[in-house]
């Protein structure tokens, strides 16, 4: 096992939280796991012990993704609309991060849409529609051009 | 997230605020298998091959621009220059030929489609000289071709006698269109060491020794190198002024290949080369102009204007030569005038002259670019103007090129609209003084010594 998916992540963090039981925090949790992935990644011959699994994992699934980018007012729903939409074309999330700036919100979600039955054009004309229902002005790109832009 | 926030955010305030676009993706055919002594043959073989080359051109990079969320303002077509594939043939073929393209590129959708040209720095050969003379009827009677007809070369010198001709053929086409205030002149181009994979119109064109079918790539992007210098302190010094636009440079060329490529592999074609210039547009903010009075200049045309621009152009070339490793074409700080809202300005306020701008094309990447001169102006001095850039370009070993405008009937104080990328031009005064006897006495302009070097 070289690399370890969200899956395994899952996995593993369900059965830390099993086996700390009642003094399970969220921290003592974290920790665990992180030091758990460190050593299966160490084992296997990596030469980078990579502290932050989910950031590799992430990267190296081949595949389909694009970064949703949502700004506009804060309201209620936000996250719940484009989730949900998402949710429709079955697209998974892998990750998300959102910024409150006063009253200026803005969301980025990272989408895998390998497994959705839809293309890429219409996700994006769907997540779209339901952004410009929140009033919000919604940008969907590849991921790759990040990539190319902002890494040597 | 594997991208941080601030790179998300940056990329899109690039393309949502500051006007970054790819600005043309070009796909280069070559025509050389299309040649036949049947003139509607010729004529059926360039028409088919076109048509069936770049049928889907436009809807990939359509496709490209909604899954990255990158603008390509412009999807083109050049070809291998037409007075090659055409050598037996006479004026008015030329003419129906230049015709058969602009319907191609008018079926595809394509707005400018560039290679109605001819290689004559050293010589001509009659179905060349054929081709210059048809070049006024040609550009008056189509919407969507561009030409361009390299007369100097280091290695070769400069054809004196193209170059009177040219100053000819560029009035004789403002005439022809001098109703629309000569817009024909804005689809022709005289070059000193054309490259052969420039993807940029009007002087684009598919070289002799390029592969059957090419994707060429030219970026934009401005509005996105103002903004660094303007976020950053006016005491800055001018090295730590290159590196930061070093850094953009680099990630608009990086952004340029990468659809290029995409572009070039959709439609199973070699991917040729990253053109990293500069290209302004007529938007405000998308403004070459606007960078040199960002540096620290209160108008393009103050001293210090042309260093700012070799600074400029120097600091876009090392971003860009890091960030990929075919960058060709022509590769620096475009500096038209009608294009650029800036310099616009700059020529109504009389700020920037001809000479200026004559100077600024020595270390800039083209030439005196979209000038608009009065209409009196004679072919001998147009002739003269384009000596003196092809000068400029044998002797820095460069490419220079002429596209200027003598509109008929207009004079300094008035100037020309044509709408779009083309852009506005203030009539620029330039020298009426006599030099007919240096034009007219042509000949070869020996290659300077710089020529000689192996």
């Amino acid at each position: 096992m070289n690399h370890l998916d969200e899956k395994d992540i899952r996995k593993l963090t369900e059965e830390t939280v099993k086996q700390l039981g009642s003094s399970a925090t969220p921290e003592l949790v974290e920790n665990v796991v992180k030091e758990a992935i460190d050593r299966i990644q160490y084992k296997a011959g990596s030469h980078v012990i990579d502290t932050s699994p989910l950031k590799k994992a992430a990267l190296q699934q081949s595949g389909n993704r694009i970064i949703v980018t949502a700004f506009g007012k804060n309201r209620v729903g936000i996250l719940a609309g484009l989730t949900g939409i998402l949710a429709r074309h079955k697209c998974n999330i892998l990750d998300l991060t959102q910024k409150l700036l006063q009253e200026f919100f803005t969301i980025m979600i990272l989408v895998d849409i390998n497994e959705s039955p839809v293309d890429f054009d219409t996700i994006k004309t769907d997540v779209t529609r339901v952004g410009e229902e929140l009033d919000l002005k919604v940008v969907i790109q590849h991921e790759e051009i990040f990539n190319a832009m902002h890494r040597v | 997230m594997p991208i941080a926030i601030e790179e998300i955010l940056e990329t899109i305030r690039m393309t949502e605020v500051e006007h970054f676009d790819i600005r043309t993706v070009t796909m280069g055919i070559s025509l050389k298998d299309c040649c036949s002594d049947d003139l509607n043959k010729l004529k059926k073989n360039i028409y088919e091959k076109i048509m069936r080359v770049a049928a889907e051109h436009v809807m990939v990079a359509k496709k490209i621009e909604s899954d990255y969320g990158i603008s390509i303002a412009n999807k083109r077509i050049a070809v291998t220059p037409i007075s090659l594939i055409a050598d037996a043939y006479h004026k008015e073929d030329f003419i129906e030929i230049a015709q058969t393209l602009d319907k191609a590129a008018h079926e595809l959708g394509i707005d400018f489609l560039g290679g109605f040209s001819a290689l004559v720095q050293k010589g001509a050969t009659p179905g060349e000289q054929n081709m210059m003379h048809a070049v006024p009827d040609a550009l008056a009677s189509t919407q969507h071709i561009c030409s361009s007809v390299n007369v100097a070369t280091t290695k070769a010198g400069i054809n004196m006698d193209a170059v009177k001709l040219m100053g000819e053929v560029i009035k004789q086409t403002a005439q022809l269109t001098g109703d629309k205030d000569a817009i024909g002149c804005a689809k022709l181009v005289v070059f000193a060491n054309v490259p052969e994979d420039n993807p940029f119109i009007a002087g684009a064109f598919h070289g002799v020794s390029e592969p059957d079918v090419v994707i060429n790539v030219g970026i934009s992007g401005p509005g996105v190198i103002l903004r660094t210098i303007r976020e950053i302190p006016d005491t800055l010094d001018i090295s730590t002024l290159s590196d930061h636009i070093r850094r953009m440079a680099f990630k608009i060329t990086r952004a340029g290949e990468y659809l290029g490529k995409k572009v070039a592999e959709m439609q199973n074609v070699q991917f040729g080369i990253v053109d990293i210039s500069l290209a302004p547009t007529p938007v405000p903010g998308d403004s070459v102009a606007d960078i040199l009075k960002a540096i620290g200049l209160e108008d393009v045309g103050a001293a210090g204007t042309t260093a700012a621009l070799a600074l400029l152009n120097d600091s876009v070339k090392r971003g860009g030569m890091m960030a990929s490793s075919y960058v060709g074409g022509m590769s620096g700080a475009f500096i038209p005038v009608s294009e650029d809202e800036g310099m616009i300005r700059a020529a109504e306020r009389g700020n920037i002259s001809i000479e200026k701008l004559e100077a600024m094309t020595s270390v800039c990447s083209v030439g005196l670019d979209m000038i608009a001169i009065p209409g009196k102006t004679s072919a001998e001095i147009i002739s003269g103007i384009i000596a003196d850039e092809c000068a400029i370009g044998i002797s820095n070993n460069k490419t220079t090129a002429v596209r200027i405008i003598p509109v008929p009937g207009k004079d300094v104080g008035e100037s020309v609209n044509y709408g779009g990328l083309l852009g506005m031009a203030p009539i620029m005064g330039c020298s009426q003084l006599s030099n007919n006897i240096f034009i007219n006495r042509g000949g070869r302009f020996p290659a300077p010594v710089k020529g000689i070097n192996n």
